[in-house]
């Protein structure tokens, strides 16, 4: 059963003083993910705090490690410990699906605290290393059709389709249909453009 | 526990405590009481004034007046000054005084008063040609510390002190909090009208203060009431802490520590500078630039909240001089003054030796220290600057 999406963060955001300085004072995964990699950054321009995440990912797309680097405050360090072991084991779409940030930063923000900006940070760093995944597995995908959304397999025919078929103008409504668009997020400006051009007389 | 943060407060001296007790027991009464109680509290509170003019080397007993803490002298040396002047509407201060100072000049820039910020060069001494430029006839105060209280920098006051009086009427104010205890203070010599001192940072509890006002200087009370402190200063004496304060004063003055404190401090400063690659003082490397008790070293590229929390579990206390608030993440003003780098103030530790620290708190702090700035920075993203740091160093 998928979780909500926001669920992972707020698990983390949630948990007792004593898990989170635990994973401060020894903090799980730090360092880089075996090859092949896939990193990304989050950089907090209010507080300075820098996060880096890689991932390592196998042929069926399940992520062997999460590792992370940060300067940041202690919150974001146990963040990232966190989640990077929260995301080992998992599926790239399921992690990307439990952690997706940029659409709720601010709504997850208002949760509680001066923490949650932190723990958000940490997400959004694993995000955008799951994206460079993406982004690498769309541009080395050697099938007949176009893959669109890495996460969910699915392919620009099968998105085309599904836009001619049922008049779909969003985005949303294209990863509420077939799920495209609904992990990374890594594919949200193509998917626009097939709507685009689909739409064109 | 091993206490390095002795800027921030200090331990009070069993001395301290012993004067205090019987003020706390069975002298329990109100100094402006005509009977004999009243008398013996009185005379308490005039011998206190007596230590607290000889540390400071106030030409005249009386020109100390006991307040509640360092902040209500500043406060009350500044818009004491500015109320009997009226007609002045100009402050100068510097970019790196303590918040009682920075924040009033701050609020006071909102009512109308102009305020000139004097800088300081990276390492954290002030401009003093500026200030020099600053200095106008409408000049109401000059207001500047004596001793930093994050990086321990000294100003220059005898030398500041003249030049106001040369080129102004301004009143000088010093806030001299973080320096009484750990120098010898000699205000009948320098041109100083004001001076702020607290208690709690020499070893006399918190809540007690005072403010030196040179005589002929006569500021209007500043909490109104009754007639206490000669009529400067209402409010019931505050006769525990006095006794207190007035004892830490002859502790101060009898008991030379300077020295031991200086040598631990130099132990612990020279040897982080020599064995951590991307150790960094914020300050001058000349020490007599410096108070005697203070390093201010920033640990490049790794966060000074994380080592602060790492200290504390071994049990050692010290403070940092970034602060993370909710969303920002605010480096010292001091530090962002000296125009030191984000990715170097980030990681700032003030240390902070005091009397009864010895030499084995030094070497085990020492001990844990390498250690943990190891291990933040292998988790730093700042892998090559911190390998190019390691690097030349090794």
């Amino acid at each position: 059963m998928r979780r909500h999406p926001r669920a992972l963060l707020v698990e983390i955001l949630l948990s007792s003083a004593e898990t989170l300085k635990e994973h401060f004072l020894n903090p799980s995964n730090v360092g880089e993910a075996g090859e092949p990699r896939f990193t990304g950054r989050a950089v907090s321009v209010s507080c300075g705090a820098v996060v880096q995440f890689s991932v390592q990912v196998d042929q069926a797309h399940n992520i062997l490690q999460a590792k992370f680097r940060a300067v940041g405050c202690d919150v974001l360090i146990s963040a990232s410990s966190l989640l990077s072991e929260a995301v080992t084991g998992m599926s790239t779409a399921e992690a990307a699906n439990d952690v997706h940030s940029q659409s709720f930063v601010e709504e997850f923000a208002e949760i509680d605290d001066n923490r949650s900006a932190c723990v958000a940070l940490a997400g959004s760093a694993l995000i955008s290393a799951l994206q460079d995944y993406s982004n690498t597995a769309r541009d080395e995908w050697s099938g007949d059709d176009a893959l669109i959304c890495t996460c969910f397999f699915v392919s620009e025919q099968t998105i085309e389709r599904e836009i001619q078929n049922r008049g779909l103008t969003t985005v949303g409504e294209v990863t509420r249909v077939c799920s495209a668009g609904g992990g990374c997020g890594s594919c949200h400006q193509l998917i626009q453009e097939i709507i685009d051009s689909v739409a064109l007389p | 526990m091993i206490y390095l943060d002795n800027n921030a407060t200090t331990r009070i001296a069993p001395e301290v405590a012993e004067a205090m007790l019987p003020y706390l027991t069975k002298f329990f009464g109100n100094p402006s009481s005509a009977h004999a109680l009243g008398r013996e509290m009185k005379q308490a509170v005039e011998n206190a004034r007596q230590e607290v003019a000889e540390l400071i080397g106030a030409a005249d007993t009386s020109e100390v007046v006991f307040t509640s803490c360092g902040s209500e002298s500043d406060n009350w040396a500044i818009n004491g000054a500015l109320a009997t002047q009226p007609e002045k509407k100009h402050i100068v201060t510097t970019q790196v005084e303590h918040e009682a100072v920075r924040n009033l000049c701050q609020q006071l820039e909102t009512q109308g008063y102009e305020v000139s910020w004097i800088g300081v060069n990276s390492e954290g001494e002030l401009d003093m040609e500026g200030l020099r430029q600053a200095l106008r006839d409408d000049t109401a105060i000059v207001s500047v510390m004596l001793a930093n209280n994050e990086t321990g920098v000294l100003f220059p006051i005898s030398e500041i002190g003249q030049l106001v009086r040369e080129r102004t009427n301004a009143l000088f104010h010093v806030d001299g909090v973080q320096a009484v205890g750990k120098l010898p203070i000699d205000l009948k010599s320098w041109q100083v009208d004001l001076f702020a001192l607290s208690g709690h940072k020499f070893h006399a509890p918190q809540g007690i203060g005072a403010l030196y006002m040179r005589r002929g200087v006569d500021l209007p009370s500043f909490i109104v009431g009754g007639k206490q402190e000669d009529g400067r200063r209402a409010g019931t004496s505050a006769v525990p802490g006095i006794v207190g304060l007035g004892a830490a004063s002859r502790l101060a003055r009898l008991e030379d520590d300077h020295d031991t404190v200086l040598d631990l401090r130099n132990l612990l400063e020279d040897s982080i500078l020599n064995e951590i690659p991307n150790a960094r003082l914020n300050g001058p490397a000349d020490r007599t630039k410096r108070l005697p008790n203070t390093s201010n070293i920033s640990f490049e590229y790794v966060e000074g909240q994380n080592i602060l929390t790492h200290l504390d579990q071994h049990g050692i206390c010290v403070s940092t001089g970034s602060a993370c608030h909710s969303s920002s993440h605010e480096s010292s003003p001091t530090l962002r003054a000296m125009n030191v780098p984000y990715t170097t103030a980030q990681g700032s530790i003030r240390f902070s030796v005091g009397r009864y620290n010895n030499d084995a708190e030094i070497r085990e702090t020492l001990n844990v220290l390498p250690g943990i700035i190891r291990k933040l920075v292998d988790m730093s993203p700042y892998e090559k600057e911190l390998k190019a740091l390691y690097a030349k160093k090794a």
